[in-house]
C-alpha cells in the first residue's frame, strides 16, 4: 500500500508539474527498459509532458523461465538496439533486434549473466561484462563481439562480478567495475588487453567480497576523469584516468547504483537504489543539488538524454510491483513523468529524441 | 600498448588466448560452438542479411590494403598478414589495425595478425583501421581450410562370411589421418562378385551363390577392399514361434526361430529377417499398426490381426497372431476439487500428509508476488486456501516438504536483492508457517529446482550444478557438497532423488544418475558420484522419474522434454508447447537403452510421476493424462493405445482463460492432485466411465 501511495504521489506531482510546463515542443524522446523478471523490453515515448509504454516486445526463447533481459545498448547509427539476457543454458546472450520493427534479427551467445554494454566508436565493437551472478567469487570476463556479425570475437578477464561495462568518449578505453573484488578495470578497445587497474575497496577484507562493491563506472567527456559508484559505502569516487588515482570522493543517498553524465560534463545522475532514490550532482561543485524518490523502491538505470534535459530512470519494485521508467526533467530537477513497466526494470538505453 | 603506422608486424602482443581468459566454470575453446538447439534455430531464423549489416562504412577515409588477401591454410598451420592503412590519395597513414576473426574457434587471428587454421571451411578475418577519428575503413580476408587429407575408409557391418539368401547392412565413411570422419565425402560400395554378392544403394549385401567377393569402397580419393566369402546356407528348415498367439496392443511379443540342417541339427548362427504383414479391424485408411524389430520383439497399435515373416535364405516361416484392443474397460478423470489461482500463474505443487493427519498442498506462482499457497486438501473436494507465505522474489518454481512434514523448501528466481536462494519454513501447522531461514550463498543466480531427502536439500545453483545443503539444523543450512557435469556448456533443469540416487536432467546432456547414498558407488551426500547417463538429440530434458517395472523388473527412467518451439503467451493466448516423454532402459548402467516413448500430437511435457503400473503426465495444453505403463514397453505408448484418461482443466476467469497449462501432477491417497499454470490446484479422481449423461 505504501508504495502505492508513493507511486501515485509521485505521479501527481509529476502530473502536476507537467500541467504546468514549461514543456512545450521539445518533441519525442524514446528509451528502452528492459524488464528483468517479465522476460520484455519495453519501448517508452517521452514527449515532454507524459510518458508512455509504446510497444513490448517479449524477449527470450526458454519461455517458463525467467531468463532475465538486462544490458541494453542502441546502435552508433540508431538501426539496431542490443540486449542482454543473463540466463542461458547456461551462457547468456546477445540479441541484436531492429529498431524499426523490433524483430529479432541476430544472436550470439557470450559467458555467465552477460550485463551491461556500449559500442565503441572507434573499434565499432560491442564490450559486454559477463557480470556472473552466479554466487561464487571467481574472475569474470568481457565478451567482445562485432556486433554486425554478431559474433564473439575476444573475451578478457577481470574481476569478479564485473559491471558498469562503459567506453571513454573516444571508444579507445573500455571500463568496468568488478563489484566482489572491488576493483576498476581499465582495458584497451583495439588489443582487448587489460592496462590497468585499481582497487577501488581501500578495506578491502582479505579472503572476503568487497565491501565497497562498486557497481558502475562512467567515463567523464573530457576523457580525464571517471566516477564509480560504490554501492557498499553510499559513496561516488572521481578517479583521475591520467593518474590512475582517486581524487574526489561523494557522499550519497544509499547504494549508489548506476551513472550518467551529461554530455557538458556538468551534471552526474546517479541511482541510489537502496534508498529508492535519483540524485543529481554538479560535478564542478562536488555537491549534490537535487535528490528525488523514484516511484518505486529499488531505483535501477539512467540514462541522460543526449542533448542533457532528462534523465531517464528505471525502478524496479519489489515482487509483483511493475517496474517505472521514471523522468527527470535536471533543468528543473524534478521528477516530471513516469511510466509503468514490466517487472525489475532494469536496463535502460536511449534511442531517440525527434523534434 | 599497441600503436604504430602502416603494417602490424611488429605489434609486440598477442591475442589473449581463450584458455587464459576463460573462467574456470566455462568450457574449454574447441567446444564452445556446441549451442542449444533452441539458440540454433533462432539463429537460423535470423536473416541472413543482418550478418552482412555495416554499422558504418567509412571507406571514404581511403583503404587499408592487406597481403595476402585471400589465404589457404592447413589445419594447425599458421600464416602471417600484413596490413596498411592507406588515406584516400593511397598514402600510408597513421593509425592502429584491429584484426578480428569472424570464426575465431574456426581460424583464429593474433592482433598483430597472425592466423591459425582449427577447423575445415571458409571463413573472413576482417582488418580494421581505427584513426585517430574514429574507426577507419577494413578489408576482408577469405581464409580457406581444407579438410585434412582422407587417409582410410572405414566400413561398419563388413562381415567376413555370408551364407547365401542372406543380407546384412553396412555402413561406410571417409576418416582423415585423425580418424574423424569426413562427412563431406561419400562412399560407394561395389561388389567383385555380383553373383556371390549384390549390394544395393543403401548399403544392403545380398549373399547370391557360395563363392568369394570382395567389397570395393571408393572414396575421397581412398580405395578399400574387404573380402568376404560366401557359405551355401545350411539352413533347410525354420520354425517360427510366438510368446503369445492373442495379444493387446502395446504387448511385447516376442518371436523366435528355429533353424535346422538338413541332418535336423539346429543352427544359430544364420542371420533370420523378420517382416510384418498387418490386417488392422480398422482398414479405413489406417496407418502403419504395429512394429517388428530385427531381434524378433513385435508390438502392436492397433487391433488387428499381424502376421510375421522370417526369412533365412530360401527358407521362410510365417506366423498369424491377433491383437486386442488394450483397454476394454472406459475411464476417465473425474473433477473431485479445484482450488483456484485466477490472478498470477501457478508453479509446481508438493501434497503431504501433516503432522496432524490432515492432508495438505503447496504451491508455487510463477512471474508474479514471490508467494507460495497453502491449501487444506483434506476433503479434495473442498479444497481450503489456509495461508500465503511471501518472499522477495517473482517466482517461486519449486517448493517440497520434508517426508516427516514438518519443513518446506520453496526456491526464489527474481529476488529484488538477486540474492536469490531458497527459504526454509515449519510446517509444522501449516496454517501458520514459520519462516526458519533462507540461504543464498552460492544460489544467487536463482534456485529453479529443489529437492529434500532425509536431512539434505538438493537445490539446483547456477543452472549448472546442484548443491547439496545440509538442514539438521534448519535454522541453519550448511553447503556439503555439489554435483556439475563438467562438459562444454552443460546446463542443468532438475534433480530427483529415490533410493540415494539423484537423478538430474540435463538437457542436452541428458539424465545424469548419482550416487548419493545408495552405494554402488561410493557416494555420499557430500561426496556424490555419477553412476551413468544418457542423453538424447534433441536436448530437450527437463525432467527425469526412475522407475522399476515390477512386471519385468527393468529398471527405467523416464526423461520428460519441455520445448516450445511455437513460443508461450503468458497472458492472453493458449500456449501450444512439444515434446515426449523418453523411456530409457537403465537395467545395463553400462548401455542405457531409450526403448519406447509417450507423445501426445500438438501438446507438450511438463513434469511426470509414477505409482505402480500408472504414470501420471503434466502434458500443459494436453492437460492431465494417465497411462498403463505395465508389462514390456517398446514403440509409442500413445499410439498404442495405453493412455487411460485424460483431463483438460479450464476455467473462463483463468490467467489465460479456458487455456489448459498443466504443470505437475501428484497422486496422493487415491487422488490425482495437479498445479495448472493458469488456474491453480487441482484434484481429480480416477473412475469408471460409464459413458455421457442424455
Amino acid at each position: 500500500m505504501m508504495r502505492v501511495a508513493r507511486i501515485t504521489l509521485a505521479l501527481f506531482a509529476a502530473g502536476a508539474l507537467a500541467a504546468q510546463g514549461p514543456h512545450a515542443n521539445v518533441g519525442t524522446y524514446r528509451v528502452y527498459v528492459a524488464c528483468e523478471s517479465a522476460d520484455e523490453v519495453h519501448l517508452v515515448a517521452f514527449d515532454g509532458k507524459h510518458a508512455k509504454v509504446e510497444r513490448q516486445i517479449e524477449v527470450g526463447y526458454q519461455p517458463t523461465e525467467i531468463e532475465g533481459p538486462h544490458g541494453l545498448t542502441v546502435g552508433l547509427e540508431g538501426k539496431y538496439w542490443y540486449l542482454s539476457i543473463a540466463h542461458g543454458k547456461p551462457f547468456g546472450i546477445l540479441y541484436k533486434y531492429r529498431t524499426s520493427d523490433d524483430e529479432l534479427v541476430g544472436q550470439c551467445e557470450l559467458g555467465m549473466f552477460p550485463a551491461t554494454m556500449q559500442i565503441s566508436p572507434a573499434t565499432g565493437l560491442l564490450y559486454c561484462v559477463n557480470f556472473n551472478l552466479h554466487g561464487r567469487m571467481l574472475p569474470s570476463t568481457v565478451s567482445i563481439v562485432d556486433p554486425e556479425a554478431m559474433v564473439e570475437v575476444g573475451r578478457t578477464v577481470t574481476g569478479a562480478m564485473p559491471h558498469g561495462s562503459r567506453l571513454s568518449k573516444d571508444g579507445m578505453r573500455h571500463y568496468s567495475c568488478a563489484m566482489m573484488s572491488g576493483e576498476l578495470y581499465e582495458i584497451d578497445a583495439v588489443t582487448f588487453r587489460v592496462k590497468r587497474n585499481m582497487q577501488l575497496d581501500i578495506n578491502l577484507p582479505k579472503g572476503h567480497a568487497s565491501e565497497a562493491k562498486p557497481t558502475w563506472i562512467s567515463p567523464h567527456p573530457d576523457g580525464k576523469r571517471l566516477f564509480a559508484a560504490l554501492n557498499g559505502k553510499a559513496t561516488i569516487v572521481e578517479v583521475d584516468a591520467n593518474k590512475w588515482t582517486v581524487t574526489r570522493r561523494f557522499e550519497t543517498g544509499k547504494g549508489p547504483y548506476n551513472l550518467d553524465i551529461t554530455q557538458d560534463g556538468k551534471t552526474l545522475v546517479a541511482t541510489y537504489k537502496t534508498e529508492g532514490a535519483i540524485g543529481i550532482w554538479d560535478l564542478d561543485k562536488g555537491k549534490e543539488t537535487a535528490r528525488i524518490k523514484s516511484t518505486q523502491g529499488v531505483t535501477h538505470g539512467v540514462v541522460i538524454s543526449p542533448d542533457g534535459r532528462y534523465a531517464f530512470v528505471s525502478s524496479e519494485g519489489k515482487n509483483s510491483d511493475p517496474g517505472a521508467l521514471d523522468v527527470v526533467d535536471l533543468k528543473t530537477n524534478k521528477l516530471v513523468a513516469s511510466a509503468a513497466v514490466g517487472l525489475q526494470a532494469g536496463g535502460v538505453a536511449f534511442f531517440e529524441h525527434k523534434k | 600498448m599497441w600503436m604504430h603506422s602502416g603494417t602490424c608486424r611488429e605489434a609486440p602482443h598477442r591475442l589473449l588466448s581463450r584458455a587464459e581468459c576463460r573462467n574456470p566454470q566455462e568450457p574449454p575453446l574447441v567446444h564452445y560452438t556446441r549451442t542449444v538447439s533452441a539458440i540454433l534455430l533462432l539463429a537460423m531464423a535470423a536473416p541472413s542479411t543482418a550478418l552482412a549489416q555495416q554499422l558504418s562504412k567509412p571507406s571514404d577515409n581511403g583503404k587499408v590494403q592487406v597481403s595476402p588477401d585471400r589465404l589457404t591454410l592447413p589445419v594447425g598451420e599458421k600464416a602471417q598478414l600484413e596490413a596498411t592503412i592507406l588515406d584516400k590519395d593511397g598514402e600510408p597513414t597513421k593509425g592502429n589495425l584491429l584484426y578480428l576473426s569472424r570464426a575465431r574457434r574456426s581460424v583464429r587471428v593474433s592482433r598483430s595478425g597472425e592466423v591459425t587454421a582449427i577447423k575445415p571451411g571458409n571463413f573472413e578475418i576482417i582488418v580494421r583501421a581505427i584513426l585517430p577519428s574514429g574507426r577507419g575503413p577494413e578489408a576482408k580476408v577469405i581464409v580457406s581450410v581444407p579438410h585434412p587429407t582422407p587417409t582410410a575408409i572405414q566400413l561398419t557391418g563388413a562381415p567376413s562370411k555370408l551364407y547365401t539368401g542372406t543380407t546384412v547392412r553396412v555402413t561406410a565413411a571417409v576418416v582423415d589421418k585423425k580418424n574423424v570422419a569426413r562427412t563431406d565425402l561419400t562412399v560407394a560400395l561395389s561388389s567383385s562378385n555380383t553373383d556371390a554378392m549384390a549390394i544395393d544403394a543403401y548399403g544392403y549385401l545380398t549373399a547370391g551363390r557360395p563363392g568369394s567377393a570382395t567389397l570395393h569402397a571408393n572414396g575421397g580419393g581412398i580405395k578399400h577392399e574387404h573380402p568376404i566369402v560366401v557359405f551355401e546356407n545350411p539352413v533347410r528348415s525354420l520354425k517360427l514361434a510366438a510368446s503369445h498367439q492373442t495379444a493387446r496392443t502395446g504387448d511385447v511379443v516376442h518371436f523366435t526361430t528355429n533353424l535346422r540342417s538338413a541332418g535336423g541339427s539346429e543352427i544359430d548362427s544364420v542371420p533370420v529377417h523378420y517382416t510384418l504383414h498387418a490386417t488392422p479391424d480398422d482398414a479405413l485408411g489406417n496407418g502403419a499398426t504395429g512394429q517388428i524389430e530385427q531381434d524378433g520383439r513385435f508390438v502392436a497399435e492397433a487391433p488387428g490381426l499381424y502376421t510375421i515373416v522370417a526369412t533365412c535364405g530360401s527358407v521362410t516361416d510365417r506366423l498369424t497372431i491377433r491383437c486386442n484392443q488394450r483397454l476394454t474397460q472406459k475411464r476417465k478423470l473425474k473433477k473431485i476439487g479445484h482450488g483456484a489461482v485466477l490472478d498470477v500463474h501457478t508453479s509446481d505443487l508438493w501434497v503431504w500428509e501433516g503432522v496432524d493427519g490432515r492432508d495438505y498442498c503447496v504451491t508455487g506462482t510463477w512471474g508474479a508476488n514471490g508467494d507460495a499457497i497453502f491449501w487444506d486438501v483434506t476433503d479434495p473436494s473442498r479444497i481450503e486456501r489456509i495461508a500465503t507465505v511471501t518472499c522477495d522474489a517473482r517466482t517461486v518454481n519449486d517448493v517440497k516438504v520434508s517426508e516427516d512434514g514438518r519443513l518446506c523448501i520453496i526456491s526464489r528466481e527474481g529476488a529484488s536483492n538477486r540474492k536469490n536462494g531458497l527459504v526454509v519454513y515449519d510446517v509444522t501447522n501449516p496454517k501458520n508457517p514459520k519462516r526458519l531461514s533462507q540461504y543464498d550463498d552460492e544460489l544467487t543466480g536463482g534456485v529453479h529446482n529443489v529437492f529434500i531427502d532425509k536431512n539434505y536439500v538438493y537445490a539446483l545453483s547456477a543452472g549448472r550444478r546442484y548443491d547439496v545443503l545440509d538442514i539438521k539444523n534448519p535454522l541453519a543450512p550448511t553447503r556439503v557438497g555439489s554435483y556439475q557435469i563438467f562438459e562444454p556448456g552443460a546446463s542443468i533443469h532438475d534433480v530427483w532423488i529415490e533410493n540415494g540416487i539423484a537423478f538430474s536432467s540435463n538437457w542436452r546432456y541428458g539424465v545424469h544418475m548419482v550416487d548419493i547414498g545408495n552405494g554402488i558407488r561410493g557416494g555420499s551426500p557430500s561426496n556424490p558420484v555419477k553412476i551413468a547417463s544418457y542423453a538424447y538429440p534433441s536436448g530437450w530434458n527437463h525432467a527425469a522419474f526412475p522407475w522399476r517395472s515390477k512386471d519385468t523388473g527393468k529398471f527405467y527412467v523416464v526423461a520428460g522434454d519441455e520445448a516450445f518451439p511455437h513460443g508461450l503467451h503468458t497472458k492472453t493466448k493458449p500456449t501450444y508447447a512439444r515434446g515426449w516423454l523418453h523411456f530409457i532402459d537403465f537395467t545395463d548402467l553400462d548401455e542405457p537403452k531409450e526403448v519406447a516413448r509417450y507423445q501426445v500430437p500438438e501438446a507438450g511435457t511438463h513434469n511426470l510421476w509414477i505409482e505402480g503400473n500408472l504414470l501420471y503426465v503434466a502434458y500443459y495444453n494436453g492437460g492431465l493424462r494417465v497411462v498403463d505403463i505395465s508389462g514390456e514397453l517398446m514403440g509409442d505408448l500413445y499410439r498404442q493405445g495405453r493412455e487411460i484418461a485424460w483431463f483438460i482443466p479450464t476455467h473462463p476467469r483463468a490467467v489465460v482463460p479456458n487455456a489448459s497449462m498443466v504443470w505437475g501432477p501428484q497422486p496422493h491417497k487415491g487422488k490425482i492432485f495437479f498445479s495448472d499454470w493458469n488456474s491453480g490446484l487441482w484434484c481429480v479422481e480416477l473412475v469408471e466411465d460409464r459413458g455421457r449423461r442424455r
